[in-house]
């Protein structure tokens, strides 16, 4: 059983006073592929490297399995890690480089062989097994740095961006050979990318991280539909929600056009102080003739959907909208169109949180002296 | 091939932190303790030991008994002129040379930063006279150059209407600078062919679509890329420079000056005075005043690795 | 990198006069050394008239110097006393440096700055300061007139060079890989053989050749210390200057043989030693 847990794991560089990782909470089960996923200085490779040991920590604990880790060397935790630029030991064949760590255990030579030549085939390496790293093509590398990792057997897997330097096609690919593999292995994994979509098509669980701190760790399709702050609602998803201010009042006003709110948000709107925002995801506009007018800035026409990019006066200030519509789209840039709402509607408070959702549904309004004005 | 593959692998060059237990420290420090252990040695005792012995009044020749006599030598030494004149030698021929050495180095390191033909060639010429010994170049500049008889020198400067110059005789500072910059010439020029090569080629291209000229690229571009370099230049020449002892032995033995710190405390010490007790409150001095120009010069170094750190 | 200066619109003609301007300046400034050769294949009556280009050539000088001359110091003696301290203490070096850079470089300890200026401050204190007490010392251990001397002196006069080009040369080698060794199990033992030597190999030649060329040459210490039996090649080349008599003919053969190890070294792996030091000097 190897689980892996962050028990409120913090690291501060030093000379700085924010913490790069702020008391992380994580349980990852065993055989879970987790992805640890946020913008560049969210801290996810640093909470990936505190998990290597290639980071101290400066307050808190992690265990691999029952076994707390904390101070424990890199090579004595029984991971194996594979790096964003692969680094694979450039003097060694492709088969030395897999079986370099083997040999530093003292694996006995035909075995090394044996599982080197396994894991090859596995990976389809094995036509250049004799190979040095630079007679390798890129993909080709990042699968000997896979193969390094997988033929050690380790408690953990550990991987830092590994797609990240593949070219957009291949690491489509790639991608779901990573995944059938995790899958097939069985072996706890802890997965480091920026890229929301790699996220979402390879977690079990994905763990987002904002500045060190963690937002929300839940499945792909619940930090989808109910992400748990506006952050979270904005790096998931793309192209990212629609979000729109407004005040803290009932009705809720969008430029001359109300919105009527059904669901539990509805009850929280208390007339205070402070401004929400309302949160649409793309596929929930709808561009036609709703009452909400707006004008098309440009048509992004990529074959199966249209992403219609809207402008509208809202609050005094111009607002950019995006909406997912299905092809074909017949409007163009410059025209006059109509918003309507066609799906779930968020409201986040503001500090960020959520205060739910709900179906929305836009009318027009009165004329009143707040939304638009020339 | 392999430096490429090193570049692609990269990410950040740097040092590898992991652990934080205690001995972990100690093991981090065992790898670096021979070789400081031996380097401590081998300066600090003596070091120490010149002091004692800075203090005394001890002649080793003829034998004498060494005495404590306290600050007696360094007041004997603040009104010796000829130690005055020693450092002041010293300054000028550490000046000249450093100085000398890198403008003509930076000349060749900029005519051969450019591609042409045989340009291996010419660079494998030049690096040369570093790769010699001392005690040689000055031989032969003293006898086959310098020569008034039959000197090289003499022979062009007699083809072009002029009198022959017994040079080490009549200017045995300026022979010895001479061939100090013969001699440092390459060195500089590798540093600053070094630095001219690392020059980012995109920033030259972008400035030469601006329209910027050659000369005008050289001023505001290429010399303010270079400055790192020179300063580094200066740093390394100076710290080999100072301490020229070969030439000035072979050259001049001394002669009328061009008698340098390392050559005056020989004289007085090994090289014939034997004022053991004397000589080592000269070295003390030189010493400081070196310390004091090594702070100078090192608060200049760590600009030069801060700047690494955060590169 | 940036070898190609040569673009377009830049007139050919420029090119070439820079070409030609390097090859001018580069062959007079050569000109001592060619000198030099030149006069080692003449008889000192050549040699000593006014500088002539055409000569009958003889190897007679070179016979002359090689030649165990009576009384102080033979060549052969000279040259294996030079060979033997030059490759030991730059062993030596090597094997006290490669650590030292690595605590300083891969894994360094917490106040690696500090320790580094230390190793080039000592390059400040004059040599002629320490020789005193270092006779002293070299006396009372039995040491003067030894090979042993001078292997020490030597090594302690390289070792911050090296360190300080060692440590730069370790510095470019990617962290990861080293992460990634650690994570594989690889000790310090392990790294070091399997990762950091191979990857640096070139710094490491050319760290080592810079030693060599600094202690082949070296002067001072070998005269101070060793007048008569550990004798090294710069002294041997002094003992070919005499007082009556010609012998720019002799002295420049002598000199050749003595430069002729350290300059061919110095040649053949020039790109090396031109990468090592621009590398490890300036970084």
């Amino acid at each position: 059983m190897t689980t892996v847990t962050y028990d409120a794991a913090t690291r501060i560089y030093p000379g700085t006073d924010t913490p790069a990782v702020d008391r992380l909470d994580l349980e990852i089960g065993d055989g879970e592929l987790l992805v640890l996923v946020g913008p560049s200085g969210s801290g996810k490779s640093t909470a990936l490297r505190m998990l290597a040991g290639l980071e101290p920590l400066d307050a808190g604990a992690i265990r691999i399995g029952e076994r707390d880790v904390s101070d424990v060397r890199p090579r004595d935790r029984d991971i194996a890690m594979v790096f964003q630029n692969y680094a694979l030991y450039p003097q060694l064949s492709v088969a030395d480089n897999m079986g370099f760590a083997l040999k530093q255990q003292g694996v006995p030579k035909a075995e090394r062989a044996e599982r080197v030549r396994e894991t090859a085939r596995i990976l389809d390496l094995t036509p250049y097994l004799d190979r040095k790293p630079k007679h390798l093509s890129g993909g080709q590398r990042q699968r000997v740095a896979m193969g390094r990792a997988i033929v050690r057997r380790p408690a953990v897997y550990l991987m830092d961006e590994p797609l990240s330097n593949l070219d957009a096609k291949l690491r489509v690919q790639t991608r779901t050979e990573v995944v059938e593999m995790q899958d097939r292995l069985g072996v706890t994994t802890v997965y480091v990318t920026h890229d929301q979509v790699e996220a979402m098509t390879m977690g079990d669980r994905v763990a987002v991280l904002k500045d060190g701190v963690l937002q929300q760790c839940a499945a792909p399709s619940e930090l989808y539909h109910r992400p748990v702050n506006l952050f979270v609602a904005g790096f998931i998803g793309s192209p990212a929600m629609n979000q729109i201010l407004v005040d803290n009042r009932r009705p809720l006003q969008v430029a001359d056009c109300e919105v009527e709110l059904d669901g539990p948000a509805d009850v929280r709107l208390d007339g205070g102080e402070g401004t929400l925002t309302l949160g649409l995801r793309p596929e929930a506009l709808r561009v036609g003739d709703g009452p909400l007018r707006a004008r098309i800035r440009t048509v992004e026409d990529l074959g199966s959907e249209v992403f219609v990019h809207v402008a509208l006066e809202h609050r005094g200030a111009n607002l950019a909208l995006v909406s997912k519509m299905p092809a074909p789209f017949t409007g163009r840039a410059g025209d006059d169109v109509g918003l309507q709402i066609v799906g779930t509607t968020y409201l986040f408070a503001d500090d960020g949180s959520a205060l739910g959702s709900g179906t929305g549904r836009l009318q027009a309004g009165e004329p009143s002296s707040a939304g638009r004005s020339q | 091939m392999a430096q490429e593959t090193a570049d692609a692998l990269r990410v950040t060059p740097g040092p590898v932190k992991t652990g934080r237990s205690v001995s972990a420290s100690w093991r981090l420090r065992l790898p670096l303790m021979p070789a400081l252990v031996f380097v401590v040695l081998l300066t600090q005792v003596p070091f120490v030991m010149s002091i004692y012995y800075s203090l005394t009044d001890w002649k080793v020749v003829p034998p004498g008994p060494r005495e404590f006599i306290g600050l007696d030598n360094y007041q004997k030494l603040l009104h010796d002129h000829f130690f005055g004149n020693a450092a002041w030698v010293s300054v000028e021929m550490t000046v000249a040379s450093v100085l000398g050495s890198l403008v003509l180095g930076t000349a060749f390191a900029l005519l051969l930063d450019r591609k042409f033909f045989g340009r291996s060639v010419i660079r494998t010429l030049l690096i040369t006279p570093f790769l010699m010994m001392p005690v040689v170049v000055g031989l032969v500049w003293k006898n086959q150059m310098f020569s008034g008889l039959y000197g090289v020198v003499n022979w062009v400067i007699e083809k072009l209407g002029g009198t022959p110059v017994e040079f080490v005789s009549r200017y045995p500072l300026l022979s010895i600078i001479i061939v100090l910059i013969w001699q440092w010439t390459p060195f500089m020029m590798l540093i600053m062919l070094a630095g001219l090569q690392s020059q980012p080629s995109d920033v030259l291209e972008a400035a030469k679509v601006d329209g910027a000229t050659p000369v005008g690229i050289f001023r505001q571009l290429t010399l303010s890329h270079l400055r790192p370099y020179m300063e580094l230049g200066i740093l390394l020449g100076t710290i080999y420079l100072i301490q020229v002892f070969d030439q000035v032995a072979v050259m001049t033995g001394g002669g009328p000056g061009s008698t340098n710190l390392p050559y005056f405390v020989f004289e007085r010490s090994i090289g014939g005075g034997w004022a053991f007790g004397r000589a080592s409150s000269y070295s003390i001095v030189v010493v400081v005043a070196s310390i004091i120009i090594a702070t100078v010069a090192l608060r200049v170094l760590s600009q030069l690795l801060r700047g690494e750190e955060s590169a | 990198m940036n070898d190609e200066r040569a673009v377009v619109g830049e007139r050919r003609w420029v090119n070439a006069v820079f070409g030609l301007m390097a090859w001018v300046l580069g062959l007079i400034f050569f000109f001592p050394v060619f000198w030099m050769v030149l006069n080692s294949f003449k008889t000192e009556a050549d040699a000593n008239t006014s500088p002539k280009l055409f000569f009958d050539p003889t190897l007679d000088r070179y016979r002359d110097v090689t030649e165990s001359a009576g009384g102080v110091l033979s060549f052969s003696q000279a040259f294996t006393n030079s060979a033997v301290i030059v490759l030991v203490s730059t062993l030596i070096v090597l094997a006290l440096a490669i650590p030292a850079a690595y605590a300083l470089a891969i894994r360094p300890v917490h106040k690696w700055r500090d320790v580094l200026f230390f190793f080039i401050s000592t390059k400040f204190l004059p040599v002629v300061a320490s020789i005193l007490p270092l006779w002293i010392l070299a006396r009372n251990f039995g040491l003067l007139n030894t090979r042993t001397v001078l292997v020490i002196l030597y090594t302690g006069m390289n070792l911050p060079l090296a360190v300080w080009m060692l440590r730069s040369f370790f510095q470019e080698i990617p962290r990861e890989l080293i992460e990634a060794a650690e994570i594989d199990g690889a000790n310090l033992r392990g790294q070091l053989t399997s990762i950091i030597l191979p990857m640096a190999a070139p710094g490491i030649a050319a760290t080592a050749l810079l030693c060599v060329v600094f202690a082949w040459n070296e002067f001072f210490y070998a005269v101070q210390l060793n007048p008569v039996s550990g004798s090294t090649v710069p002294i041997w080349v002094t003992s070919n200057v005499s007082t009556r008599g010609d012998f720019l003919a002799k002295l420049s053969a002598a000199s050749v043989l003595a430069c002729l190890p350290v300059v061919i070294a110095g040649w053949l792996a020039q790109k090396r030693m031109i990468r090592g030091l621009a590398m490890g000097a300036i970084k």
